[in-house]
């Protein structure tokens, strides 16, 4: 009976003390970045979204090609690049840098790298590495500039896209034409042509600036001015609604399926395309290996953005590489980011689906491999999105005023006038 | 008298006061008590309780995430910006719908089911894991897949036009406000009718079929043996199935992130997604916190109330 | 058989279809996974849609169990899921006890604050807890996921084991204390054994929730191979293009090890409940 009473007492302490134990052993483990120093082995950590939904393609790449040539040329350096879900790395940044456990390196989506230089969770790279300036000449302008925060270049960019027309032969022939539509005029024909045939003229998913802002800047709008102090007066020009009436116009014509106002269950552009559901998308050089995996018949189409009174201009998209200001590996960190601008790095990317932003490694992918061509040649006037630390809060603001207006309730100047709005508060706080 | 063989799990949970009848004063040393808490208790302050606390503190700061940053004290800003903003009154509306539509079929057809299976069968085992099923998948899992049901070309759509011939099959699900939380519901009810079904079925095997037979003696027809007979006696479960669903309820998250995303425009954002966008989007903490700490607010006072409300018969019945 | 069980045909077979109508509604979304979990993108989403896939394909499965290191993602499921239940159920119901069956200052109180545990979104608990794990260095280890889980089934727990204890009659205590025991005896030799039930129920529930959690796992492990298989399924939804078969596969080998589980204990769920010392 004592005995039993002792058990009680027991099984407390014991629980205690496997927690204890549980958080000398856990410790012990995250330990890796307590041994600064230069001549001491390094361990780099990189987050990072190469993995891309179970295509292993450009993790081999990074974690047998790559990596293994870094390591090599940089004896006591080790890189340890972990695959993160899309979804969830933002998340993961944020409850890391809230507890000051963050990589050595990141991949960031280029939308983000203000709004974390903002909060002062990243390197300025232009302070810290003294070839900075060197390297960036050599990149990209429209890619570079996703790295400024405040009169600081917190990273280099690591790979870039861009959106393009992607359209197939079977549409072509249903619609009657012999070649891609070039301009806003040759879409709306192609749609009438479409019209009873059970095809879609064009599909998208969203209404954010990623999917809008292509045909805004084509119709020859802007959304803010030059110097991202207001939106109204651009985003809400007769030129930027102009455009958007041509998408609501069509829309209400049924010729752009409801998946452009955020319906979930409708087909996906990547589905919808190659089943001949949809005429014509805008999509990124990723494409190419998921339509090879999951429709080896289909052959896709490149064409650039249909021009509007603008041009044909797109939008850009793609990743930046950034330090986190909590490294204790710096110099480390740094070298990789140099290893990243190589021709090495970037040609190799290239070979499975990361577009170089280097320009002279464009110049030779494109010539490599004739698939990018379509794509470097939309990227010499595609434009990024506002670099802005609230960049997610325009996509919201865009597509919540913009569904209304697609929908009917309201009108696309009353939608963009209200958006604009909404942005210039955003644009004056930050 | 119906005490002893009520169906316990369910009964007691939901009203300590049963505790108190049968609680005797123990000489046991005053430690004892603490002692049988101690573990549990450590680690739920420790790891609940004191987070909890932070994130309630969050909610009056402009809350900066950085490690080591200092957040500005901004009083109840946070709260007074929730009350004017439009979408944070279209999420608590959402969620209070959700709860409104999933609650009711998810007690009623759970109730239904375990009445059919009251009855010990061979085939009773098969059911009830069958209607169990869904309860143990992963949120995950079921939200990707109706998602999937719900699509455009999915086997709704099919089974409604080609099967039922009910309409023409076009209905975007997920596109509209309604229709999107009808699919939502739909989800919600087909994966908790087997929790509320095993907890009834828990609670009508202890329902005295003496009580029962004695009904049937009176010539009470099906109906009125329900009424009179297995209500009363399945009251408690019903009470702990009630709080149980209606805190589940206003917690929807993970199957309307993954169904709609809050879309299109917005329209079928609940209270935690909204949350969760502002807080791991936005970055805005303090504002998210501040949701949080309303939702529970509102979810806690429900509870009691509830609580109180299913307290107040059982003790009617002593 | 009792006079009440003497049912009309009629009305038997009416349950036994409703009761088929029902369970074929629950089904069926299941069929469809795993029938989705054999096709290749494809033939995805397709109408009619097909219930039997053709062509059939095993690529899914193959490339699983194959690209990812499945098999170790399992085993940290299994360990951590194991671990955490076991030490939820048995701390909880000590908890439990005390609020059963001693009356102790802050009683009221502290199981109002265990109430309160089950209605606090997790999501706002993420970034105070992350702080702590990393001052406790649980970051990216499994234990650091088993301590906050464990932590987390507490509330439900306690709530389920609380009201089950407080019913079996305080009478079977006075006989074994009379005869000498202890409380920890009373727990351990009377409580616990006739409480099979409730215990199989708060297993089911801590060993599904922890199983499937996938927020804190995201948050809190770095190295890949401290991975668990919820944080692997979702590596498969891609950015740009979500490829249902595959995501489906792993799915349903995610989904095996629960029903297993269920299964095991699913007995204990209802039969029972009645019966033995509690029933008087």
């Amino acid at each position: 009976m004592k005995r039993s009473m002792t058990a009680l007492a027991v099984t407390s302490v014991l629980t205690a003390t496997t927690l204890a134990l549980a958080g000398c052993s856990g410790s012990t483990g995250t330990g890796s970045g307590a041994t600064a120093g230069t001549a001491a082995p390094v361990t780099l950590t990189m987050w990072g979204t190469y993995g891309n939904g179970g295509n292993t393609a450009q993790t081999d790449v990074l974690n047998k090609t790559l990596i293994p040539s870094f390591e090599a040329s940089h004896p006591g350096i080790t890189v340890k690049y972990v695959d993160i879900p899309y979804d969830s790395l933002k998340q993961k940044l944020t409850t890391g840098a809230a507890g000051g456990e963050l990589p050595d390196l990141v991949r960031s989506d280029i939308g983000w790298v203000a709004q974390f230089a903002s909060l002062g969770v990243l390197a300025p790279l232009d302070e810290k590495m003294s070839d900075f300036s060197t390297l960036s000449a050599a990149t990209y302008p429209g890619s570079l500039a996703t790295n400024a925060w405040n009169g600081h270049y917190y990273g280099l960019p690591l790979d870039t896209n861009t959106r393009v027309l992607v359209t197939s032969q079977a549409a072509l022939d249903a619609a009657g034409m012999s070649k891609p539509p070039a301009t806003f005029d040759d879409l709306k024909a192609m749609a009438a042509a479409l019209k009873g045939k059970k095809i879609a003229v064009f599909a998208d998913s969203g209404l954010q600036g990623w999917n809008i802002l292509p045909w805004i800047w084509s119709g020859g709008g802007e959304i803010t001015d030059a110097k991202l102090t207001k939106a109204t007066g651009y985003l809400d020009g007769s030129k930027s609604v102009a455009a958007v009436q041509m998408l609501v116009d069509l829309y209400k014509q049924g010729e752009i399926p409801n998946l452009l106002t955020g319906n979930t269950g409708a087909t996906s552009t990547s589905d919808g395309l190659p089943k001949g559901e949809y005429a014509t998308i805008l999509d990124g050089p990723w494409m190419r290996d998921i339509w090879k995996g999951q429709f080896p018949a289909f052959a896709p189409i490149y064409a650039p953005v249909p021009a509007g009174a603008g041009g044909s201009i797109s939008v850009v998209g793609g990743e930046d590489v950034v330090i986190p200001s909590t490294t204790t590996h710096l110099d480390a960190a740094t070298a990789f980011v140099r290893y990243t601008q190589s021709d090495e790095f970037q040609l190799a990317m290239a070979k499975v689906g990361q577009m170089p932003v280097v320009a002279s490694a464009g110049t030779k992918a494109a010539a490599a491999d004739p698939f990018y061509a379509p794509f470097a040649t939309q990227l010499a006037t595609a434009k990024p999105r506002l670099v802005i630390p609230q960049s997610s809060q325009v996509d919201t603001i865009l597509s919540t005023e913009l569904t209304p207006a697609f929908e009917g309730t309201t009108t696309v100047q009353a939608a963009l006038t209200s958006a604009a709005k909404q942005i210039d508060a955003l644009l004056t706080s930050k | 008298m119906i005490d002893s063989t009520q169906p316990q799990v369910v009964r007691a949970a939901v009203s300590p006061v049963a505790a108190r009848t049968t609680r005797r004063r123990r000489r046991a040393g005053r430690a004892t008590p603490y002692l049988f808490l101690a573990p549990a208790l450590v680690l739920f302050v420790g790891l609940i309780v004191y987070p909890m606390v932070r994130a309630f503190q969050m909610s009056f700061y402009d809350w900066k995430v950085l490690a080591g940053a200092t957040s500005t004290f901004i009083g109840f800003d946070n709260y007074t910006r929730a009350m004017g903003d439009p979408v944070f009154w279209r999420g608590l509306a959402n969620s209070g719908v959700y709860m409104a539509l999933s609650v009711p079929p998810q007690i009623v057809l759970g109730l239904l089911i375990a009445m059919l299976l009251k009855a010990k069968s061979p085939s009773q085992p098969v059911y009830r894991v069958l209607f169990y099923l869904p309860v143990v998948t992963s949120w995950v899992v079921v939200s990707l897949l109706f998602k999937y049901l719900f699509a455009d070309k999915g086997v709704i759509n099919w089974a409604l036009a080609d099967v039922l011939h009910l309409g023409d099959g076009s209905t975007s699900w997920l596109s509209g406000r309604w229709t999107a939380l009808i699919a939502i519901c739909a989800l919600g009810v087909w994966k908790g009718i087997g929790w509320s079904m095993m907890i009834f079925l828990a609670a009508l095997q202890g329902v005295p079929e003496s009580l029962e037979e004695a009904a049937v003696m009176d010539g009470a027809n099906r109906w009125q043996r329900f009424r009179v007979v297995t209500l009363p006696a399945i009251r408690p479960a019903l009470g702990f199935v009630v709080v149980m669903l209606v805190i589940g309820g206003f917690n929807v998250f993970t199957s309307v992130l993954l169904m709609t995303g809050g879309g299109p425009g917005g329209q079928t954002e609940v209270l935690l997604t909204y949350m969760y966008r502002q807080a791991f989007t936005n970055l805005d903490f303090g504002y998210g916190s501040a949701i949080a700490v309303i939702l529970t607010v509102i979810v806690f006072l429900l509870s009691l109330a509830q609580m109180r409300l299913f307290r107040g018969g059982d003790e009617e019945e002593r | 058989m009792s006079a009440l069980h003497r049912t009309r045909p009629a009305s038997g077979v009416l349950r036994h279809v409703l009761l088929i109508l029902g369970a074929l509604i629950m089904l069926t979304p299941f069929v469809y996974m795993v029938s989705t979990s054999f096709k290749s993108q494809a033939y995805v989403l397709t109408i009619p849609p097909q219930l039997v896939p053709d062509p059939a394909t095993f690529d899914n499965y193959v490339q699983v169990l194959t690209t990812q290191n499945f098999a170790a993602y399992f085993m940290n499921s299994v360990v951590v899921s194991l671990t955490s239940t076991v030490v939820s159920v048995l701390i909880s119901s000590m908890m439990a006890y005390a609020f059963a069956r001693f009356r102790f200052p802050g009683r009221e109180l502290l199981f109002r604050l265990v109430l309160v545990g089950l209605m606090v979104p997790a999501m706002m608990l993420i970034i105070p807890q992350f702080i702590l794990a990393k001052q406790l260095g649980l970051i990216d280890s499994l234990q650091g996921l088993i301590v906050f889980y464990v932590a987390a089934s507490i509330s439900l727990n306690t709530f389920l084991l609380r009201g089950f204890f407080a019913s079996i009659p305080g009478e079977l205590d006075d006989a074994m204390q009379v005869d000498g025991a202890n409380a920890w005896t009373r727990y351990w030799r009377l409580v616990m054994p006739l409480s099979t039930p409730a215990l199989a129920t708060t297993t089911i529930f801590t060993f599904l929730a922890t199983w499937d959690e996938f927020a804190w796992a995201l948050t809190i492990i770095n190295d890949p191979s401290k991975r668990t298989l919820p944080l692997a399924i979702q590596l498969f939804q891609g950015q740009n293009a979500t490829q249902w078969g595959l995501v489906f596969a792993a799915s349903v080998v995610a989904v095996l090890p629960v029903i297993v589980v269920f299964l095991i204990f699913q007995k204990y769920f209802v039969q029972g409940l009645t019966s033995g010392a509690v029933k008087g």
